[in-house]
């Protein structure tokens, strides 16, 4: 018999199987009809929208206190600092925007860089020598720095353009984000001014597409696999 | 407000976030909906006990299996309260336990709520719109007929099962519980036309 034809009869056996009436060989029958008929899903899950709210109706209980740290542990949630690490995730979620901006980016540093190269005069490499470059902003989109990478060299030079009011038990901390796996610090920011820190030679836009600045306690992260603090400014590692 | 945090939009923004394995999402999902998953899980199982065993189980699946939550398919509480539903049949199955019915299942003060015209009760409830639309309906059911769809619902119960609860032959129980259904359906229809 060819069920979805007979829209009376899915909509009858799919009622009774969300409801629970449809059992033993019947319901196993229904749920091998299931999986070859998209009919019946459709009606499954429609009738699942009108009846399970029915749950809703039983009075609210709390439950004791013990079962969330039971769920956390069993998981393995607990004591993680996973809010942190979802940072980082969504930031690499970012990464197909952050690419769609990489050519209006790039042009956008390169005018930021060379004004500042020219009116600033800065002890930066000249501009042949500079491989690759991120101008880093804050949540509302203003540039606090430029970051200019020097490949050959194995040098990075960050420029705060914006300098910044930081309590006297903080520190910035540049941060690699990879493609995958945990980011990687740079090294430590001044606050004003500006700084050369060591060019890994594989922190090619290729494998690090973003770079991000946290704001630490003094002396940097104490946790060796990432930042503890938030994120304060970041921006595309870019290709020049 | 609780009722709020149980908007579909906001329920979705959080299983979306769980699939990411953000904690802090699952925590704020755990916090809004789990008064509501226990109080059906507690219909279920009565036993507290036996219903934070069922609520824990419950999350863990959440959290491993929110990916696989569509949401063109079903709403998400719709989603977890399925979830809790097959943890607490499963419980019962497993450890070869059975529930006292109480066969007045319905909660006299859920059944005062449905059977008062005015929206107060129903608003106490902190329903989400969908249950409050299946209160209305469910009200203007026969007596026997919501009895009958109940018992099933909340115990996984067949014809014959819910039969014998009401002590009617099971010609009977069928009849009515198709025709409840199908009243549900019509009358839901209206109010999500409406």
């Amino acid at each position: 018999m060819d069920i979805e034809r007979n829209p009376v009869l899915v909509d009858k056996l799919a009622s009774e199987y969300v409801l629970g009436t449809l059992q033993g060989g019947a319901r196993r029958r229904f749920e091998s009809l299931l999986r070859h008929h998209i009919e019946l899903r459709v009606a499954v899950a429609e009738w699942q929208d009108r009846l399970h709210p029915m749950a809703e109706l039983a009075p609210v209980a709390q439950p004791s206190a013990a079962v969330w740290p039971a769920i956390e542990a069993k998981l393995g949630l607990h004591g993680k600092p996973l809010r942190k690490r979802s940072i980082w995730f969504e930031l690499r979620e970012d990464l197909s925007f952050w690419r769609g901006l990489g050519l209006v980016s790039t042009t956008a540093a390169i005018i930021l860089t060379s004004l500042l190269l020219s009116r600033q005069e800065l002890q930066v490499p000249a501009a042949p020598a500079t491989s690759y470059i991120a101008m880093l902003s804050n949540d509302q989109a203003q540039p606090i720095a430029v970051v200019t990478g020097d490949a050959p060299g194995g040098k990075l030079v960050v420029k705060l353009v914006t300098p910044q009011a930081i309590a006297a038990d903080k520190s910035l901390e540049l941060w690699a984000v990879p493609k995958n796996g945990p980011p990687r610090s740079l090294g430590l920011l001044a606050a004003d001014g500006s700084v050369t820190l060591a060019l890994p030679a594989n922190a090619t836009p290729q494998t690090i597409p973003l770079l991000a600045v946290t704001l630490e306690p003094k002396g940097g992260s104490p946790n060796p696999d990432g930042p503890t603090g938030p994120i304060v400014f970041k921006g595309a590692w870019v290709q020049i | 407000m609780p009722s709020t945090d149980l908007q579909p939009e906001q329920l979705k923004i959080w299983l979306a976030a769980v699939v990411r394995k953000d904690a802090a999402a699952f925590r704020a999902l755990y916090d809004a909906t789990s008064p509501k998953l226990f109080g059906f899980a507690l219909r279920i199982l009565v036993k507290r006990e036996w219903a934070e065993e069922v609520l824990q189980e419950s999350f863990v699946n959440i959290w491993n299996n929110a990916d696989s939550y569509q949401a063109s398919l079903a709403a998400p509480m719709t989603w977890m309260t399925t979830i809790v539903r097959n943890k607490a049949f499963d419980f019962l199955r497993r450890t070869d336990s059975t529930v006292e019915i109480d066969a007045d299942t319905f909660d006299k003060e859920v059944m005062n709520a449905m059977e008062s015209a005015g929206p107060t009760p129903l608003e106490a409830l902190q329903l989400t719109d969908d249950a409050k639309a299946l209160a209305t309906c469910m009200a203007r059911l026969e007596a026997m007929h919501r009895q009958a769809i109940a018992l099933s619902f909340y115990h996984d119960l067949s014809h014959s099962e819910v039969a014998a609860q009401m002590q009617l032959p099971i010609g009977t129980v069928k009849t009515w519980i198709r025709r409840g259904l199908e009243r549900l359906k019509t009358c839901l229809g209206k109010l999500g036309s409406a």
